[in-house]
């Protein structure tokens, strides 16, 4: 009986002291996550917090940036392009018709993903400035930062032109308080001028050599002038925007490859013509460039393409390309042998195929070319816009225009259009940037950027008959008018 | 949780009359021997207690064995034995002298409920005493029903009960609401507490594998289960604090009884199933008609005939019908073993259980091996203790994601295999989705799960009803997931074969300590709980894989020999909850009742500065039929109660980690792969629990002695603090950030009769169950009204659930292009398109800006009828469950609609609009290929099924006996055997997954199935 009282008092002694000392703890330590309070410390810790802003330019998977998202959400609304047979979104297909309205949730993902963009760029240049010098090397601190500021540039620079009343944040949002989320917009000049800012402190990253190659990739001193050179041309700052493209031509850090196809080659990625890339590698659990799969068929046997974002026929760009001109059949394809019974299949309508990667043939979605977000071509045009916007056709804007037309097999500006008018010369530029840089989101811009009465006269004359001025900017997402009480629509869209 | 009772009893008294027997050897003792039957069935009842009356010292009794037979030591003549049997009315014998006769006694069944006695949150009460709302669940009309997992099997058993198929793939998982739903983001789904082992069933998956997630309960044999008690209001629930807001459902499983013989029974079915309805979709030749009609107006200068020319389409028949080759007739079976029986120190329940089940899509099934070991121990006169095991493995071989959807939009032009024999890869138009009789044939995609539950207990009674009982329990579960896509069916084509890998092992332990005295002071009751509990869960996943592979012969049993290593991942959980409680039940004369109780729950789950929560609650109620005003009518009224109760309970269900700012890692490219980290969130250190807080009315009465009994609750739940999502601004970053915003009510009556018509010769009895809850939105937090949520919106006033899309107004006619072109939201204005209302009358439709509130998910009422007649030997069984009201969204029905000629249609497609046949309801063909979601695919998902019909013969006991038996039984079950519905689905018992705000779509579900069994019953 003394035994089954010991037991007794054990029962209870035990309940106790568990009930006193309880074993569990309420505190979460994540084992598999790491929790932003305790990060942000080392060399490492903030290289990898930069580089969480360029991840941004596409992410992993879906639609995002640079990876479909500028394609559908911006180019559709241009005379060159349009919703696929497999678009099956009316969103993206109301873009296309130009019908969309204040929430078309493609707009609304433009502002979302820039922002959390930006939000990131904020967070690296915030926190990395804050890590103690026996931490982080003093060269590498500073080149983070500019590197996360020329990121933060390229991204407001896409909000403005795309929304022009856009909220400028420049640090990280850490509350949930009312003052901290619901943020005023800022004026067009504030925006510029901060843009400006960033990119003037990113002109002192290393130039591209200045890095190793396990850098290759990185935004360089050239990547920050070159941008710049076209937020001065997009200003209509002309002296500044001729002044900073030469400055780039100069540095001699580049020039365009001799044949067209390498600037789209995996083989020659990162090259000599790429000022600024976003990167892609198919094949290799990494991001394959999805512009290639969206753009590709699923007419030919083998070939699983998505055939959602198609070449708008009735703009007529394919025929206007001269007949030496190789940029036609890099940038269209019109023919394709499929590798499953070897025929060749001659497609319905030209399609866009300057992501086409041969490695990844059957599976488009793996193509390792990158997205060539700056090339030297564009700064050679860019400075004969300036050019010409200063002094009329110079010699100098033909010869540069003329390199950009040359090295495509195209005749010269200077042999058949000698003596243009400034106006003309202006729409030849217009016309060199649209077949040369079909498919590398340029078109919406230059179109904007000339104004509402040019872009709805091409709109109109390609067939789009909804276009009307209001479409050279986009409406500020409703959603962000709902919860924001200090933001305000855009007067063209109201 | 009768049979606890009564064994209780039965060792209490069984207890003293072997002390006495003991104590008083010299004694000289008569014995009496005799016999109990049911006064109906004739057949003998085991274990009713005999006992001699007016024997004020000695409750000297014994317990009829597996004939019904006793044996009682009767000291001197004349004397009066009285027998009890729970169910039953007591019945007196008055013996007069010594006899060597047997004595047969019949007892008459009691239909007085009350009585009995019900589990609740950490223990047991009369059901004569709750002050909550509390339902049991009938066992005897769940266990016909044909399904992998009981929850499964609830729907129409008991009001306030919503229970819904998230798939009919075998094993697949249901949605169960308790009351409603009220949570927006955290989860909804009732805790389940299985012998004493609180569960949230969660159902996450590695991701190697596709397909619906097999249901967490499945892993519990239906077949042991002995009772389910559902926690309804807050007196009832609030004990399990801040998990007890979606409602709790107690199982607790077969036990032993002590000092009873060894009962072994086998109960095995088979059975088949099938498809209740096929999609009605367009055939061959019409689909050629189709797409020619629309490759002509896309590319006009190529022709009329571009896809088959008019001697092709004549040529073609009905084509493949790919419904047909994915469903079929599908096998199942299910086999039990039980052994149980006990002597005066212990008692044991064995029992072993295979189940199968093919699905009705070709190449799925579930396959299920399940055991159990519940034995209790007296170690001494003070302490018992007990062991509840449970382990079993499953196997599941799942439909991969999207098949069900390829089956309908497969047109009926492409084939199988092509003329070489290979498969056809995949649609041979625009639109791409792979084969799906290759994706099913072809595809490994199974899942196998080992589980373990075991609880052990030791419970000591440290003075006379005072008992402290310290619970250990342990719930192990391993999954693992294979996955082989093969080089030769599309989906592996472009990677020469996938095959993945994915293990998940969750663990959780509990440690339960609780103390009860149970004590009276003259007519006062006190039954007190006192408690402190910890539990802790940890979850590790990881998945990897590989692909292109040189064979596809070696499936995922090989991942080396794939030449491309795909990214592996892993990840790590863990979350505790410390909780202490405490709960006193009083009575006065058994006539008023009033219990409170309190919980405080600290969850590792909440952010730093809110990591405990209270949840008290009280309860009452008045057993008006036992005040002498109420005498006069006692006789027709037996029983009237009212009860009121309110109280605050919780709910954690958000996940692990959501207050912190963790860091995401991912991957940029620099000539190689480098780590990027980033914050997935806003840290919000204020994250807390959310509240309910439930006020219930309630009455439950019985008329003539039980024989018809009435009960009504009505309840009004509000939740706030929601842990909801509140959209922020997205010039923050971040989309959206989990805080404690807004509230929803939910409020019901909820109404149930049961009636014994006939309780002689012939038996029927019925039970009928409603139940209305009308569920709204009261405030969002932030100012915020509304927010869509893909086809829906969650909108201040309006019930969760509510779709969001355009309405329809008839189809553009050619005259009409003028006045309402701008309506079809199109920048190409053809006769012949759909038509918009313009919601925002601003002169044109457009997708985004048209939207309107177009139906809700949620039902009216819903219902369950279930009749019972018992005649000779035979029994049938009718189970009818209803749901009225609800809308669901036929997303397949959406697909058929688009007449893109790049998949396939309706069959009601040939009734198009075209030049010849302008068509006021349905559209022209034309490549256009983006769904519009709008009114004329919500459709009403009311219905009205046969749930269950059962019709059984138990053998006469001598037949039985005759081949060695002392029970035998047939039965033929149907589940699902009639649907009376206008949905033009599969099947009207479908949502999509358990999110309350978007349930209701139907696109893609595996179809639930109609089955036939028969079984066989044998006790030995």
């Amino acid at each position: 009986m003394t035994n089954m009282k010991n037991i007794g008092y054990l029962f209870l002694a035990g309940t106790i002291a568990l009930s006193l000392s309880s074993c569990v703890s309420l505190d979460e330590e994540p084992s598999s996550s790491l929790v932003a309070e305790n990060f942000y410390t080392k060399e490492a810790d903030a290289i990898s917090a930069v580089n969480a802003v360029y991840e941004t330019l596409h992410y992993d998977a879906g639609q995002s940036l640079y990876n479909g998202l500028i394609q559908i959400g911006v180019e559709m609304a241009t005379d060159d392009y349009e919703a696929g047979p497999r678009a099956r979104n009316s969103h993206v297909r109301a873009i296309s018709n130009l019908t969309h309205d204040v929430s078309n949730n493609r707009m609304e993902e433009l502002w979302l993903e820039s922002y959390k963009a930006i939000n990131r760029a904020n967070i690296a240049i915030d926190k990395i400035s804050a890590i103690s010098p026996n931490n982080i090397s003093a060269d590498v601190q500073k080149r983070l930062v500019n590197e996360a500021k020329f990121l933060r540039a390229l991204h407001y620079f896409n909000l403005i032109r795309w929304f022009k009343y856009i909220p400028l944040v420049l640090h990280e949002t850490t509350t949930l308080s009312t003052e901290s989320l619901n943020i005023k917009q800022a004026t067009e000049d504030e925006v510029y001028e901060q843009i400006i800012s960033d990119l003037k402190d990113a002109e002192q990253l290393p130039a591209p050599d200045g890095y190793s190659s396990s850098d290759v990739g990185r935004a360089t001193a050239g990547s920050a002038k070159a941008l710049l050179s076209k937020v001065y041309l997009t200003r209509q700052q002309w002296q500044l925007a001729a002044d900073k493209a030469k400055e780039v031509i100069d540095t001699g850090w580049y020039d365009l490859f001799d044949d067209f196809a390498d600037a789209f080659n995996p083989a020659t990625k990162n090259g000599k013509e790429h000022i600024f890339s976003v990167q892609y590698q198919g094949y290799s659990n990494y991001v394959g460039n999805y512009l290639a799969v969206r753009s590709a068929t699923n007419e030919v046997p083998g070939i699983s393409g998505e055939n959602a974002d198609a070449y708008h026929q009735e703009s007529d760009l394919y025929g206007s390309f001269e007949p030496t001109d190789v940029r036609r059949d890099i940038s269209f394809v019109t023919d394709i042998v499929s590798p499953v019974d070897g025929k060749n299949y001659h497609l319905r309508v030209p399609l866009l195929n300057k992501y086409h990667d041969e490695n990844a043939n059957s599976n488009p979605k793996e193509s390792s070319v990158n997205f060539p977000y700056f090339r030297y071509s564009e700064i050679l045009l860019i400075y004969a816009e300036a050019l010409n916007e200063l002094n009329g056709p110079t010699a100098e804007a033909y010869n540069a225009v003329d390199k950009v037309r040359s090295r495509a097999g195209s005749s010269k500006l200077a042999d058949v259009a000698p003596a243009l008018s400034q106006d003309n010369f202006r729409d030849s530029v217009f016309q060199e940037r649209r077949k040369e840089f079909i498919y590398e989101h340029q078109r919406w811009f230059d179109l904007s950027r000339r104004g509402a009465e040019y872009y709805v006269k091409m709109l109109k004359a390609a067939g789009k008959t909804q276009a009307q001025p209001k479409h050279i900017h986009f409406p500020v997402p409703q959603r962000e008018i709902d919860l924001n009480p200090n933001l305000k629509q855009n007067p063209d869209w109201e | 949780m009768t049979e606890v009772k009564r064994n209780k009893q039965i060792l209490r008294y069984l207890l003293i009359a072997v002390s006495l027997i003991v104590g008083s050897i010299t004694t000289l003792a008569q014995s009496l021997k005799g016999k109990v039957v049911d006064s109906r069935t004739q057949e003998p009842i085991i274990g009713a207690h005999v006992s001699i009356k007016g024997d004020k010292n000695t409750t000297a009794g014994t317990t009829t064995d597996i004939d019904g037979k006793f044996n009682i030591n009767v000291k001197h003549y004349p004397t009066a034995l009285v027998v009890s049997y729970t169910g039953y009315n007591n019945e007196e014998i008055d013996v007069y002298e010594v006899t060597n006769d047997e004595i047969e006694i019949s007892l008459n069944e009691n239909f007085n409920a009350i009585e009995n006695v019900v589990v609740i949150g950490y223990g047991k009460q009369k059901k004569a005493d709750l002050t909550g709302a509390v339902s049991a669940v009938s066992i005897d009309n769940i266990k016909n029903v044909s399904t992998s997992s009981f929850n499964s099997a609830l729907s129409g058993t008991i009001p306030g009960l919503q229970v819904t198929p998230t798939s009919g793939q075998p094993g697949g998982g249901v949605s169960i609401r308790v009351r409603g739903g009220s949570s927006v983001q955290g989860g909804n789904e009732p805790l389940y507490v299985i012998d004493g082992f609180p569960i949230y069933s969660d159902n996450t998956s590695a991701g190697a594998t596709s397909g619906s997630a097999t249901n967490p309960l499945a892993s519990i044999n239906p077949g042991d289960i002995a009772s389910i008690t559902v926690l309804k209001d807050a007196s009832a629930t609030a004990i399990y604090g801040s998990r007890g807001a979606n409602g709790v459902v107690i199982v607790t499983t077969k036990k032993g009884t002590f000092n009873q013989k060894t009962k072994v029974s086998y109960e095995g079915t088979v059975g088949w199933q099938s498809l209740r309805k096929k999609y009605d979709v367009i055939n061959a030749h019409d689909f050629a008609i189709l797409r020619n009609e629309v490759l002509a107006v896309t590319y006009p200068n190529l022709g009329e005939y571009q896809y088959k020319s008019q001697a092709e389409i004549d040529a073609l028949g009905n084509g493949t019908d790919w419904q047909d080759e994915a469903f079929r007739n599908a096998f199942q079976t299910n086999h039990q073993l039980s052994i149980s029986g006990g002597s005066d120190k212990i008692s044991y329940a064995l029992s072993g259980g295979y189940y199968n089940q093919d699905g009705i899509i070709i190449n799925t099934d579930y396959e299920r091996l399940s055991g159990r070991a519940n034995i209790f121990a007296k170690v001494s006169k003070s302490i018992d203790v007990g062991v509840n095991v449970s382990l079993s493995r499953s196997k599941a071989n799942v439909a991969p994601s999207s098949v069900v959807s390829s089956i309908i939009l497969m047109p009926s032009t492409a084939t199988i295999y092509e003329a070489d024999g290979s498969y056809t890869l995949r649609n041979p138009f625009e639109m791409e989705f792979s084969n799906p009789i290759a994706s099913l044939k072809e595809q490994t995609n199974k899942n196998i799960k080992s589980n373990i539950l075991a609880t052990a207990f030791s419970e000591w009674e440290i003075i006379k009803n005072l008992k402290l009982k310290v619970q250990f329990g342990v719930n192990s579960e391993n999954t693992k997931e294979n996955s082989y896509v093969p080089s030769y069916i599309y989906e592996g084509s472009a990677s020469d074969g996938i095959a993945k890998l994915g293990f998940i092992n969750r663990y959780s332990w509990l440690n339960e300590n609780t103390l009860t005295y149970n004590f009276g002071i003259k007519d006062n009751h006190f039954d007190v709980l006192l408690g402190f509990t910890q539990q802790q869960d940890h979850v590790e996943i990881a998945k990897t894989g590989s692909s292109n592979f040189v064979t596809d012969k070696l499936k995922s049993s090989s991942l080396e020999s794939g030449s491309i290593t795909l990214t592996p991942s892993s990840s790590e959980s863990e979350n505790s909850l410390i909780s202490y409680l405490g709960r006193i039940n009083y009575n006065f004369k058994e006539k008023y009742f009033i219990s409170a109780s309190l919980r405080t729950d600290g969850s590792s789950r909440f952010g730093k500065d809110n990591k405990w929560g209270v949840f008290p609650s009280v309860g009452g109620s008045w057993a008006v039929s036992k005040e002498e005003f109420f005498a006069p009518v006692a006789k027709t009224i037996s029983n009237l109660k009212l009860r009121a109760s309110y109280g605050v309970t919780g709910n954690q269900e958000i996940g692990n980690y959501q207050s912190l700012a963790t860091l995401a890692s991912s991957s940029y490219f620099f000539g190689q792969k480098v780590t990027c980290f980033s914050p997935t969130r806003i840290s919000n250190s204020k994250l807390g629990w959310e509240s309910t807080a439930q006020f219930d009315l309630g009455i439950d009465s019985d008329f003539l002695n039980g024989r018809l009994q009435i009960s009504a609750d009505y309840y009004y739940k509000k939740t706030h603090d929601l842990l909801l999502s509140v959209e922020i601004p997205w010039t923050s970053g971040f989309s959206s950030s989990l805080q404690n915003f807004g509230s929803v009510s939910n409020q019901g009556f909820e109404f149930a009769v049961t009636s014994h018509n006939f309780t002689r010769k012939f038996k029927w009895d019925t039970s009928f169950n409603i139940s209305l809850n009308r569920n709204k939105v009261l405030s969002l937090g932030n100012g915020a009204t509304s927010y869509t949520s893909g086809n829906y919106i969650v909108e201040v006033g309006k019930p969760l659930g509510t779709f969001y899309g355009s309405v329809t107004d008839g189809i553009l006619q050619a005259d009409e292009i003028e006045t309402k072109g701008t309506y079809t939201g199109l920048a190409e204005l053809v006769a012949g398109d759909q038509l918009y209302k313009d919601i925002n009358d601003d002169g044109t439709y457009t997708t985004s800006g048209d939207r309107t509130d177009i139906g809700n998910a949620q039902p009216d009422f819903i219902f369950g009828l279930n009749n019972n007649f018992e005649y000779k030997g035979f029994d049938l069984n009718i189970q009818i469950t209803g749901q009225v009201g609800n809308k669901l969204f036929n997303q397949n029905a959406q697909y058929l609609a688009l007449y893109t000629g790049q998949q396939n249609a309706a069959a009601e497609a040939v009734n198009r609009y075209t030049t010849s046949n302008p068509s006021t309801t349905l559209p022209r063909a034309k490549l256009d290929p983006a769904p519009i979601f709008s009114d004329r695919f919500v459709e009403d998902g009311s219905f009205v099924r046969v749930k269950n019909l059962t019709l059984g013969y138990n053998f006469n006991k001598k037949i039985a006996r005759s081949i060695g038996l002392s029970a035998l039984r047939l039965y033929v079950s149907a589940t699902n055997l009639i649907t009376l519905t206008k949905y033009s689905g599969f099947d009207p018992e479908v949502t999509s997954g358990d999110n309350t705000v978007s349930q209701g779509t139907d696109y893609g579900i595996y179809p639930v199935a109609r089955s036939y069994n028969f079984g066989i019953l044998l006790n030995f």
